[in-house]
């Protein structure tokens, strides 16, 4: 068959894809969730979620995407897009279930838990976060890992906008001692041997 | 200065999430749930269609709207009969008061509009 290799979804731009999907073609939205589907789930883990609820939660954030993919005008990157639907989602789940107000109240003995880092004392994203705690991961995953805005964050999370700043600047903070002990020098050398 | 950088690491990072083991069984997941509100939804939608044209056309047989149609046919015949005694009627008045059968054609091309209307749905979506 001519041209089947070229129409193949595995071979098209995430846009292009969206446009087959929004005309109906579950078969190329079906290649944007293969190709997308690790990272919705790992945003939503590093936003606390436990795995069989990051799955669910990403499973029926897709499937929203699906229903709205026509609004998706290609702006940003699908990615993006639908990680912000996932992580509203699962505030949404968070809210429904009551546990927002208590992750917001709640502190993690952050001292207590000493992530496992390298010879250097680096250690990967997901360990430095479990080293915030639950509201300042959950501020910091989504303005960082979804891409929302410090207001939309607070509308998402309905807490004060004062609120979700001190949340991401001390979750910041923490993440930086955490990343780079060294205070950059260790890991911008690395970075130019890589 | 800094902490922009380390903003846009942090960025970075979170873009560059590792693919999961089971990302494929997820993506399968995904469409299987796809499959499985697309046939409901095609089933919701032509038994709505079915239900709503049965309903239509048995209100239409029910409601005794030939006997009505029939009925105003008569009265329009005696208009017609009696503005023809002030003036002359024109043609189209006695083609508009046939009777019954045109009720009958125009029912059945109303159901056959609807059938075509929700093929046409279902298939859009």
């Amino acid at each position: 068959m001519p041209g089947a290799t070229k129409s193949s979804p595995a071979s098209l731009h995430d846009v292009e894809l969206c446009a087959l999907a929004a005309a109906g073609q579950r078969q190329a939205f079906g290649e944007l969730v293969r190709r997308h589907g690790s990272a919705v789930r790992g945003l939503l883990r590093r936003m606390g979620a436990q795995p069989a609820e990051a799955d669910d939660v990403a499973q029926d954030a897709f499937l929203t995407a699906f229903e709205r993919i026509a609004e998706f005008r290609g702006e940003g990157a699908f990615a993006g897009w639908v990680k912000r639907i996932a992580a509203r989602a699962y505030l949404r789940r968070l809210q429904k279930e009551r546990r927002i107000g208590a992750l917001a109240a709640e502190n993690v003995e952050e001292e207590e838990r000493a992530p496992a880092g390298d010879s250097d004392g680096r250690i990967d994203l997901d360990e430095a976060l479990k080293g915030l705690s639950p509201a300042e991961r959950l501020c910091v995953s989504m303005c960082f890992g979804a891409g929302l805005s410090h207001a939309e964050a607070a509308e998402a999370l309905n807490l004060p906008l004062g609120t979700v700043k001190s949340h991401v600047k001390r979750g910041l903070e923490k993440l930086r001692a955490r990343l780079a002990p060294a205070e950059g020098a260790v890991l911008e050398g690395r970075r130019g041997n890589a | 200065m800094l902490e922009a950088e380390f903003e846009r690491r942090l960025e970075r990072l979170f873009a560059d999430a590792p693919e999961l083991p089971d990302a494929t069984a997820f993506a399968a997941r995904v469409d299987r749930k796809l499959d499985r509100g697309w046939m409901a939804r095609r089933w919701l939608i032509g038994a709505a269609g079915g239900a709503g044209g049965v309903i239509g056309a048995s209100q239409l047989m029910m409601t005794n709207i030939f006997t009505r149609v029939e009925d105003a046919s008569e009265s329009a015949r005696v208009i017609t009969s009696s503005l023809g005694q002030v003036r002359s009627s024109p043609d189209w008045m006695s083609a508009m008061t046939g009777g019954g059968s045109v009720v009958w054609v125009a029912s059945g091309l109303a159901i056959l509009a609807m059938a075509f209307a929700l093929r046409r749905v279902i298939e859009e979506i």
